[in-house]
């Protein structure tokens, strides 16, 4: 099976970037015929009925989240989630970098359904080549009347400000973006309130991930139903997935939600390297815990995904074959979450870095048959008990991995050099097998 | 940091007094005003434009520590204390703020920076021994590189492992100079260092820019996926 | 403000009332159960979540949720012994202890450490973690006074918001990230901040700790004393840690009418004077030249035979930390036994008794609450950071949590400019000048509750009735007589209100009732040099050091015939003394005082008086009987009785009714009492004194402006940190500023004078040195320099108006 590309049509052609080519392709009609034809609540009720899914990571409705704003004439806020630090994530950044026009005006389209007239796209500090990118399209459309006062003559005016992060994967998350922007450390506040109820500056707040928003011209232009006929009952419209790891031609794929995993990883990305196997997958993104080769037939959808003990997240595949160590991939995937941890709350400050020490340990051959179940009962512990879920994003994909492959990891303890998980490295840059397993061994904690 | 304090409790009476003597009340960093910093002209500017871009002026910090850090390489205490003056913040605020974030320096950095994904993508893909390779190369500190970064001694080149930089499609791949290349090759770690120490551009075909979609340029053949109108 | 509704909820099993939207912690208290907490405290604003010890299971919600985020709601059934809270209590209790080095036994917090209790009530008494803890120096000095020990910290947020959102400092901050956060400041600079002592308190373990308080005493051999603190206007309540009759600690003493359970460092730190050797600890009576101890009885002897000798022509000047008892007692001594009229416990000359009870009437006065509320806040020619630190606290919770707006008018920059929505700056002197007119007063117009806060010396001035007149015209402007606005006068003295109220004013008497014509301060002083009057009692005064023109009082107290003084401390005015009394210090003292928005508080003895020295209101009531006047005055109450007995609106109040968190008269039927004093019921010729008060400014309006000679218009302000305490305290003594003149940075460009240099300030012979200090906010052609340090001409060079400045020497 193949693609369905509706965000990637003619995403390649390098005239897409600049507004003359953006509108040579039908480009800013949406944003035309909703700021002179179409009600703000005519809007939000397509953008409902189309049942479009927020494409950041938790996958709410992104109608029903604009509903939840309330009306009347306090500062409302848009902001755009463009941190995209997901580990396996990269789908935002090539849709940026190739079709910024789009991302403009599904904003403006947005913030004029829920009202809001001051609007934000935070770029994580990394992308700045894509962040360059953006500035320029926002340029010429602040030019070309899309954005600023009275748009189009419709007495409703958009500001819209790229505002560049500096390196914290925790601002992808909804209300330390709203801390980080609002020029503080970028640590997560108590829910509620929640942010469309007071978010940014206190006031009601929509945030949306850079595809959800991409999607927005698209469900004006051709309709709901039209929407609707892609996906499944309740994952509609199409999805760009990242997929990367071990797998032959990684990268991004524009896929019909409900496509069976497999599809995606083989026949797409053309799965592992010849003579290898699926080990384990992330299907959403590092957050997600892990399935397996047994899993490969489920559905991409996140109904399916949620049904197998997964998510579909962010929509990013990584995929690790049978020469990865799973004892390795779990330390890895820790320490990230420890070195993002914001340190507000304790159980994902102190547990994380707990559970990176044990993995260490683990690692190097140094643990015992308990530290297994201190790690499983650790990652218990985190689960559920934290202020945001950057905590639970480390302790499901690690509890997941004790679990399912608990033998790896006792076979670990009894030496390093087992032969199953001699190197995380697939080779694809040259590198010899094993000199992984004793690089991580030497490095202390951070 | 600055002040080098010693445990009190290993100190005699004497040395304790003196200590504590030795913390003015004109010492404590408060808000300064602009006469007490040398702010240069175009630093200000750049930091007041920011202020005008939010409702709310504190929501300027990050893009003035950006500014500072370009301005001096690094958010130097200095340059933190010219962005406190102009926005009326403390400079503690400021370092708080700063510290937080990775791309924020609280250390002077080489002029040329080149950060390595070592996230699980890349680093299934061979990134740690890219980014020793690089070490190799520079002759920047291994275990410091793998660890929050480290420069090489000639200070020309800062090279640090990094987390996933959101572009596992070219793993294993490093951030140089702001600007993604990849998929590198540990080869190809040596060149890379030459052309940064020749300030020209490294492995330019490798730049991501060139990328095309992995699955090819072709439309699809989704029928229920309209032509675009070019009407 | 919409009334929160009584409901009702269940916490396991038992029914608990509470008000709605309060939080679950709180609420559950109702019902007798204890919620563990770490970050939770209200007093820092909303909550945070961020420790999780708090979680609890709410029925109908998945997930466990944090008690002290959660608002109660009608019906809500809620579980906190439940096996997976326990589960998550002890998960978070080990979390906690994962980087906690457990060395409570060599913790000064040990045994009042909330770590430590809720690891014992809560956790499961074990820890799985066997890898190494984090490291850092320790402890380390943070401030002369305070000591930060990191590896005990466990991130709970409350010191650095502290900071951050109560003293608003942001000083003290959070670096680095997650497992590697730690407290610390600007590139290790000292956190040296006036509040900065409450992190102390607020850190629930040992790593914040006092300086002066290490090692000093185990919380099992100490006990606790409640009192109020009179070190200054705020009055804060306190609680004294007392080992062995010695205070070794104070501590905040939460009374949300008073000072939110915050104290400044001044109240924390300046208890070592207490216990300072240099006390004085035995009457003095001068024999030949010099001052030698004597008994009680010599020296009340000797002060009845000369202030009786000097009657009808004796003064007396109370200073600020009398208590209202001691105030009253020496008045009465005057104005009844000694047939005098002069008493006075200001510096400076204030306005009438009429226009002062007008100024004074319950429905014009505002709470401290009042404040919190405000939809908008005058700030008059007044700095609370200086003079009333805690008000600075409370003024900036009304700005960030309630959304005041404020008004800053003031001659000298304040600390509050900066969270001001206006700011008018004036020329020293010069606040009569403030006009509703401008943008400033608009903003005042436009709000409905409106306080106005004013010091002193708006009313205390050149023309001190056409100022009180202007007031009182912005009041009925402003309509403060409405609920929730007011006018609060932050006094120079601790219990200045106190002591105007009990009769400590010249020709105004107990209960601000008109008395005989009488002398203000500064006339009293011209008197005894002239020999109009003979004799003065200085009650914990020291005009000398204090008040402006110290040559004038040095000459004025030679050439009494008679001076009594009572004070803790020898000073500069008592070596005039014929007889000098040693005086309680406020720890040790039994009485009342009166907060400047009308509290009544108790002052409660936490430790005994060193050597012989007595109770005031003891030795007051002997003298007043060798005097003729027999009080009948036995004790404390008696005192208290007595003079409530002479200020209607005090009418009936007691000790009992004062209790542990004081009384606003204002809110007692007795207040009625304060309209029938004497004053006309309605100020007549307001309007006129107020466009006189007008006129004047406009006269003046270019005074500030530079004169051709360059000179300067000069201001004098207290600084938190001159004058006495500071000095005595050793653990203060590194704060005491040196002086200092502020210039804005175009008056330091036009003298050619750079920040730090040290110059002249020179006026009609008198000269002061000071190092300047450069100020953005200053007003070109005004210039300050700070009253009340010792030895210093600067107190007479604030009355001269014009100075000039040249550079050191020159
Ligand atoms: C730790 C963490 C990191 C996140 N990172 C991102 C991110 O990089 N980009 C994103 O769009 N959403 C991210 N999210 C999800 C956001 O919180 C939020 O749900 C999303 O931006 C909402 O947009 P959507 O409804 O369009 O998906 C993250 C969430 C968490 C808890
Ligand atoms: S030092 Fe104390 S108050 Fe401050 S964060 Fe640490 S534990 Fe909390
Ligand atoms: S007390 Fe509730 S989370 Fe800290």
């Amino acid at each position: 099976m193949a693609e369905t590309r509706i965000l990637f049509r003619e995403l390649d052609d390098p005239a897409l970037r600049t507004i003359d080519g953006y509108r040579r392709r039908g480009g800013y009609r949406s944003l035309e015929r909703a700021f002179r034809e179409l009600e703000p609540d005519f809007l939000l009720g397509q953008l409902e009925e189309s049942e479009l899914r927020g494409r950041g990571g938790a996958g709410f409705s992104m109608g029903k989240k604009g509903s939840f704003l309330p009306r009347g004439d306090m500062d409302k806020y848009l902001c755009c989630n463009a941190d995209e630090s997901e580990p396996g994530t990269f789908k935002d950044r090539e849709l940026m970098q190739k079709n910024p026009h789009l991302l403009i005006e599904g904003i403006a389209i947005a913030a004029l359904a829920v009202d809001a007239t001051r609007a934000f796209i935070f770029i994580r500090g990394e992308y700045a080549e894509q962040a360059d990118i953006v500035e320029q399209a926002v340029d010429e459309a602040y030019e070309a009347g899309f954005l600023g006062e009275n748009i189009l003559g419709s007495g409703f005016g958009v500001e819209l400000v790229v505002h560049r992060g500096a390196g914290a994967y925790i601002c992808g998350e909804e209300t330390a973006l709203l801390d980080s922007l609002e020029g503080k450390r970028g640590n997560p506040r108590l829910k509620p309130p929640f942010p469309a109820i007071q978010g940014l500056y206190g006031g009601p707040t929509l945030i949306n991930n850079v595809e959800t928003l991409m999607n927005v011209p698209l469900v004006v232009e051709h309709g709901a139903g039209w929407f609707k006929s892609f996906g499944t009952e309740e994952s509609t419209g199409t999805k760009v997935v990242s997929v990367s790891g071990c797998v032959q031609r990684p990268g991004n794929y524009e896929i019909e939600l409900g496509m069976p995993s497999r599809e995606i990883i083989f026949d797409l990305a053309g799965g592992p390297p010849e003579g290898r196997g699926v080990k384990a997958w992330f299907p959403g993104g590092s957050s997600a815990p892990v399935l397996t080769a047994d899993d490969l037939d489920v559905p991409y959808s996140f109904e399916a995904l949620a049904g197998a003990g997964s998510m579909l997240g962010s929509g990013a595949i990584i995929v690790a074959d049978d020469a990865v160590s799973i004892p390795e991939l779990a330390l890895r995937t820790a320490r990230f979450y420890h070195h993002e941890s914001c340190g507000k709350c304790t159980p994902c400050r102190e547990g994380t870095n707990w559970t990176v020490k044990m993995l260490e340990r683990v690692v190097a051959g140094e643990a015992t048959p308990m530290d297994l179940d201190i790690i499983t009962s650790v990652q218990e512990n985190i689960i559920g008990n934290c202020l945001c879920v950057l905590g639970d994003a480390m302790a499901m994909p690690v509890g997941s991995m004790v679990k399912k492959f608990r033998s790896e990891f006792e076979e670990q303890l009894r030496g390093v050099a087992s032969s199953s998980s001699g190197s995380g490295a697939n080779g694809a840059a040259g590198t010899a097998e094993g000199t992984a397993t004793s690089s991580l061994a030497q490095a202390g904690a951070p | 940091m600055s002040h080098e304090y010693r445990p009190t409790d290993d100190l005699s009476a004497a040395e304790r007094s003196e200590l504590i003597a030795s913390m003015r009340p004109e010492d404590a960093e408060r808000i300064p005003e602009l006469h007490e910093v040398d702010v240069p002209e175009e630093l200000k500017a750049e930091i007041e434009a920011a202020m005008g871009r939010y409702p709310e002026l504190r929501s300027a910090s990050i893009p003035a520590l950006w500014a500072v850090q370009r301005r001096y390489g690094w958010c130097s205490p200095d340059g933190i204390r010219q962005a406190a003056a102009v926005m009326g913040l403390s400079p503690a605020y400021l370092q708080s703020v700063a510290s937080f974030y990775d791309l924020f320096r609280l250390r002077p950095l080489g002029e040329h920076r080149v950060l390595v994904c070592t996230n699980i993508s890349c680093w299934m893909n061979g990134a740690d021994e890219l980014l020793d390779a690089l070490c190799d190369a520079s002759g920047a500190d291994h275990e410091a590189a793998h660890h929050g970064g480290a420069n090489a001694p000639d200070g020309n080149v800062f090279v640090s492992g990094f987390e996933c930089l959101g572009a596992c499609d070219i793993a294993p791949m490093a951030s140089i100079d702001d600007r993604y290349y990849g998929p590198l090759e540990i080869g190809e770690a040596e060149a890379i260092i030459a052309a940064l120490r020749a300030d020209s551009e490294p492995v330019p075909e490798k730049a991501l820019h060139h990328r095309g979609l992995a699955g090819g340029s072709g439309a699809g053949d989704d029928p229920r996926v309209p032509e675009l109108d070019r009407g | 403000m919409s009334e929160k509704q009584e409901i009702t909820l269940v916490v396991d099993g038992v029914e608990v009332q509470a008000t709605e939207g309060s939080m679950l912690v709180d609420a559950a208290k109702g019902g007798d159960v204890e919620i563990p907490v770490f970050c939770y405290e209200p007093k820092l604003g909303p909550p945070v979540g961020a420790c999780r010890m708090c979680l609890v299971e709410v029925e109908g919600i998945p997930k466990l949720q944090t008690a002290c985020s959660t608002p109660v709601r009608d019906g809500m059934v809620v579980y906190t012994r439940t096996d997976r809270v326990k589960e998550a209590q002890n998960a978070v209790v080990e979390f906690l202890l994962v980087n906690h080095p457990l060395d409570c036994p060599v913790c000064d917090k040990g045994g009042e450490c909330p770590l430590q209790d809720i690891a014992m009530g809560w956790g499961a008494g074990r820890s799985r973690f066997t890898d190494p803890k984090r490291h850092f120096q320790k402890p380390v000095p943070l401030s002369p006074l305070v000591r930060i020990d990191r590896e005990r910290c466990i991130l709970c947020y409350r010191c650095v918001r502290f900071s951050q959102e109560v003293a608003e400092d942001e000083q003290l901050q959070l670096l680095e990230r997650g497992a590697n956060t730690f407290v610390g400041t600007f590139d290790d600079h000292p956190y040296i901040a006036p509040f900065h002592g409450n992190v102390i308190e607020l850190c629930p373990v040992g790593a914040l700790t006092s300086e002066a308080y290490r090692f000093r005493a185990r919380p099992w051999d100490i006990e606790d004393a409640g009192s109020i603190c009179t070190l200054c206007p705020s009055q804060c309540n306190v609680k004294h840690t007392v080992r062995d009759d010695v205070v070794e600690r104070v501590l905040a003493r939460d009374n949300p009418d008073v000072d939110d359970g915050w104290l400044c460092d001044k109240g924390r730190f300046g208890f070592q004077m207490l216990a300072s050797s240099d006390r004085l600890t035995m009457p003095q009576v001068r024999s030949g030249g010099a001052l030698d101890e004597a008994s009680w009885e010599e020296a009340l002897e000797r002060a009845a035979s000369g202030l009786a000798a000097a009657k009808g022509k004796v003064a007396a000047i109370v200073g600020g930390g009398a208590t209202n008892e001691e105030g009253y007692l020496v008045q009465r001594i005057v104005r009844g036994s000694l047939n005098s009229a002069d008493v006075d416990s200001r510096p400076v000359a204030g306005p009438s008794q009429a226009l002062r009870a007008e100024l004074g009437r319950p429905d014009r006065a505002a709470s401290m609450a009042d404040v919190d509320h405000a939809q908008a806040i005058l700030l008059l020619d007044c700095d609370p950071l200086h003079e009333m630190p805690i008000l600075d606290l409370r003024i900036r919770k009304a700005i960030r949590r309630n959304g005041a707006k404020l008004v800053v008018a003031s001659a000298r920059p304040t600390a509050l400019d900066g969270g001001a929505e206006e700011v008018e700056r004036f020329a020293p002197s010069e606040a009569a000048s403030f006009s509703l007119e401008s943008d400033a007063g608009r903003v005042l117009r436009d709000a409905g509750r409106v306080v106005v806060i004013f010091g002193e010396r708006v009313v205390c001035d050149s023309n001190p009735d056409a100022a009180a007149s202007s007031l009182l015209t912005l009041a009925k402007e402003l309509t403060l007589e409405e609920d929730g606005s007011g006018l609060i006068e932050v006094p120079s003295g601790a219990n200045g209100r106190g002591l105007a109220e009990v009769g400590c004013l010249p020709g105004i008497g107990p209960g601000l009732a008109a008395a005989a014509a009488g002398r203000s301060a500064e006339e009293i002083q011209e008197a005894l040099e002239s020999g109009e009057l003979e004799g003065l009692i200085l009650w914990e005064a020291d005009p000398v050091r204090d008040f402006p023109d110290p040559k004038a009082w040095h000459s004025a107290l030679g050439a009494a015939n008679f001076v009594l003084s009572i004070s803790m401390f020898g000073n500069a005015s008592g070596g005039h003394a014929d007889v000098v009394l040693p005086a309680q210090g406020y720890a040790e003292k039994e009485g009342t005082v009166t907060h400047p928005d009308g509290r009544v508080q108790r002052l409660r003895p936490g430790v005994p008086a060193p050597g012989e020295v007595q109770p005031g209101w003891q030795f007051l009531t002997e003298l007043a009987a060798r005097l003729g006047d027999e009080t009948g005055i036995d004790s404390a109450p008696e005192a208290l009785a007595a003079l409530v007995s002479e200020v209607p609106f005090y009418g009936g109040l007691t000790h009992e009714e004062i209790g542990a968190h004081g009384v606003r008269w204002q809110g007692r039927d007795s207040a009625d009492g304060a309209a029938a004093v004497g004053g006309p019921g309605e100020h007549g010729g307001t309007a006129g004194a107020g466009t006189q008060a007008q006129s004047r400014s406009t006269g003046t309006a270019s005074a500030d402006a530079p004169t051709p000679n360059g000179g300067l218009r000069l201001g004098t302000y207290r600084d938190l940190w001159a004058g006495e305490v500071t000095e005595r305290n050793p653990a203060l003594r590194f704060l005491a500023p040196t002086q200092t003149l502020e210039l804005s940075p175009d008056d330091a460009e036009r003298l050619g004078v750079e920040g730090g240099e040290a110059v002249d300030v020179r006026s009609n012979g008198f000269s002061v040195r000071a190092n300047v200090a450069i100020r953005e906010r200053m007003r070109p052609g005004a210039g300050f320099l700070i009253e009340g340090l010792d030895g210093d001409g600067a107190n007479v060079l604030g009355g001269a108006g014009e100075v000039s400045v040249t550079k050191a020497g020159e």
